[in-house]
């Protein structure tokens, strides 16, 4: 019985996809509308691009200036935001100029960093790491506030300084938080990637879908929506398993195997 | 030392600061005020003079909100007195140190390690070997009776067993002094009690000097060779009480002695006097 609903568990993400895709076919046969192909030939169309050099290189550059930008993004914002937990003058500096840019698009941003910066990698990454910085920088100050008192003092009197403190103390006992935040960023990452192509269309994934659109290639337009969804999928898979990997230690008690009271 | 008797019987001392030769704490007119919202500084302690000798098991007693915690806080270097000094072995106190192991009510183990290693991050960080540091750590969680769950997390174990760890954890770095802060507060009734009983069982074998916060007066008497009765608003010694009963104590046989029964008694009515601003918890 146990078994058959985990099975059910496993197979509804299918299920989802599958009905996603029939209900689309459906819609795009009813419609009979040029610019909105059917499931069927959008995914025909999806080995076409694949198998073009030119256009995987496309999709590599894009996956790139993605990781370049998101690491960048993580490994200044994670810093800070613990300083920025832990320390309120640190905090009262920055605060403010979070507030500022944090509801801008980063998007809107681009034609001014095109014109400083050119239409090339440098600017597309750093949109990217404008992107992914503010959830990073937002999600490791929570967690850094949040870390217990006594845990610190504990640490400090067995000698820890407080440089060590941070590192050794408030990082981990604030690690669920900050890869919650990276996720987040994660996925602005790729969104951001797309959005800085489609603006400064040069080359990259975005590149590829608007010059589908422009030239009338609605299979391969949404040909490339699937990939780029894929990709996202297959990215939050991929940081997921290596998150829950990371923080077992703070998983809710029932999905550990041993427990008592 | 002068010993004058008091209103209710021959055991009460004067709240003079006493400084034995052997004090291993000396706390020096030490008032801590912290700076409410509305303006108005809260008094938390005011002016307390206190000096603990080397191995001595000594409780701080008293209702909540009379700064007892806020002194453990100062002899652990985690909190600076507003005036005053504390000073172990003659060197004052400016912040924590290995020399004094904290164990909180909250436990604040280390939750992404498990309790090996958390009992191992002292010793570590003091620079001893791995090795040596996981073989005298094994054999601490095996003395607060935790053998078999060196590898858990702390997030799968009772409270009880936390507070085992955390004990273990502070132990391991070899303090001088033991700062325990309403350890087993948050404790049921049952588990309190075997805690009480192994605490003592492990302090009767070296003797370390404790402090111990509490607000439980059974507690009090049955673990410590002296108790601060400590008043509250702003928060004073109102008396320091010597708890003279033999060693080792057990509960079956001190529960049925009077004299212990006696000091229950009489430091319940003191109690209920400090506390007569009525939020007794």
């Amino acid at each position: 019985m146990t078994s058959l609903a985990a099975l059910g568990k496993r197979a509804a993400p299918v299920f989802a996809c599958i009905g996603l895709l029939a209900a689309w076919q459906v819609a795009s046969l009813a419609l009979k509308n040029d610019s909105f192909p059917t499931a069927i030939e959008a995914i025909r169309a999806i080995p076409d691009i694949l198998g073009d050099k030119e256009a995987l290189n496309n999709i590599l550059a894009s996956l790139r200036r993605m990781a370049v930008g998101f690491g960048i993004a993580v490994s200044v914002s994670i810093p800070l935001g613990l300083l920025m937990g832990r320390s309120r003058a640190v905090a009262a500096f920055f605060n403010p100029l979070l507030m500022v840019i944090y509801p801008v698009p980063k998007a809107a941003l681009m034609p001014i960093i095109m014109l400083w910066l050119g239409v090339g990698d440098i600017t597309k990454t750093l949109v990217i790491f404008l992107g992914v910085s503010l959830p990073v920088i937002y999600h490791s100050f929570e967690g850094a506030k949040a870390v217990e008192e006594k845990m610190l003092w504990s640490g400090a009197a067995m000698g820890l300084s407080p440089a060590q403190r941070l590192v050794r103390i408030v990082l981990p006992a604030a690690l669920p938080e900050i890869l919650t935040g990276c996720r987040t960023g994660l996925v602005l990452a790729l969104i951001t990637m797309i959005t800085s192509e489609m603006i400064a269309r040069q080359s990259g994934a975005g590149n590829i879908l608007f010059n589908a659109l422009d030239m009338g290639q609605y299979d391969t337009v949404f040909a490339m929506i699937i990939i780029v969804g894929a990709m996202g999928i297959c990215l939050d898979a991929m940081f997921e398993r290596v998150r829950a990997r990371l923080v077992r230690w703070s998983e809710p008690q029932f999905d550990m195997p041993l427990s008592f009271s | 030392m002068k010993v004058v008797p008091s209103r209710s019987s021959g055991w009460v001392r004067p709240v003079t600061p006493q400084k034995p030769a052997s004090a291993i704490i000396e706390i020096e007119s030490v008032s801590q005020v912290f700076q409410t919202s509305a303006r108005k500084d809260h008094v938390a302690l005011s002016d307390i003079s206190l000096a603990i000798e080397e191995g001595a098991f000594v409780s701080i007693l008293g209702p909540s909100g009379c700064g007892k915690s806020t002194l453990l806080y100062v002899v652990g270097g985690f909190v600076s007195p507003t005036s005053g000094s504390a000073k172990i072995r003659g060197r004052t106190i400016t912040g924590p140190g290995p020399d004094r192991g904290p164990v909180f009510q909250e436990f604040a183990l280390f939750p992404w390690k498990t309790v090996l290693g958390n009992v191992m991050y002292g010793p570590r960080q003091q620079g001893v070997r791995t090795t040596e540091a996981e073989a005298q750590s094994r054999a601490l969680i095996e003395m607060v009776g935790l053998k078999g769950y060196e590898d858990f997390y702390p997030k799968e174990l009772s409270g009880g067993m936390k507070q085992r760890v955390a004990l273990a954890r502070t132990l391991a770095y070899h303090p001088e002094v033991l700062l325990m802060d309403e350890p087993f507060g948050a404790l049921d009734a049952h588990t309190r009690t075997r805690l009480q009983n192994d605490l003592l069982n492990i302090w009767e074998r070296d003797r370390k000097t404790v402090l111990f916060v509490t607000h439980s007066v059974d507690e009090a008497v049955f673990l410590s060779d002296k108790v601060v009765m400590m008043s509250k608003s702003p928060g004073r010694i109102r008396e320091v009480i010597d708890i003279d009963l033999p060693r080792p104590r057990r509960r079956s046989e001190l529960l049925l002695d009077p004299r212990y029964q006696k000091y229950v008694v009489d430091i319940e009515r003191m109690f209920d006097e400090v506390d007569e601003t009525g939020s007794r918890s």
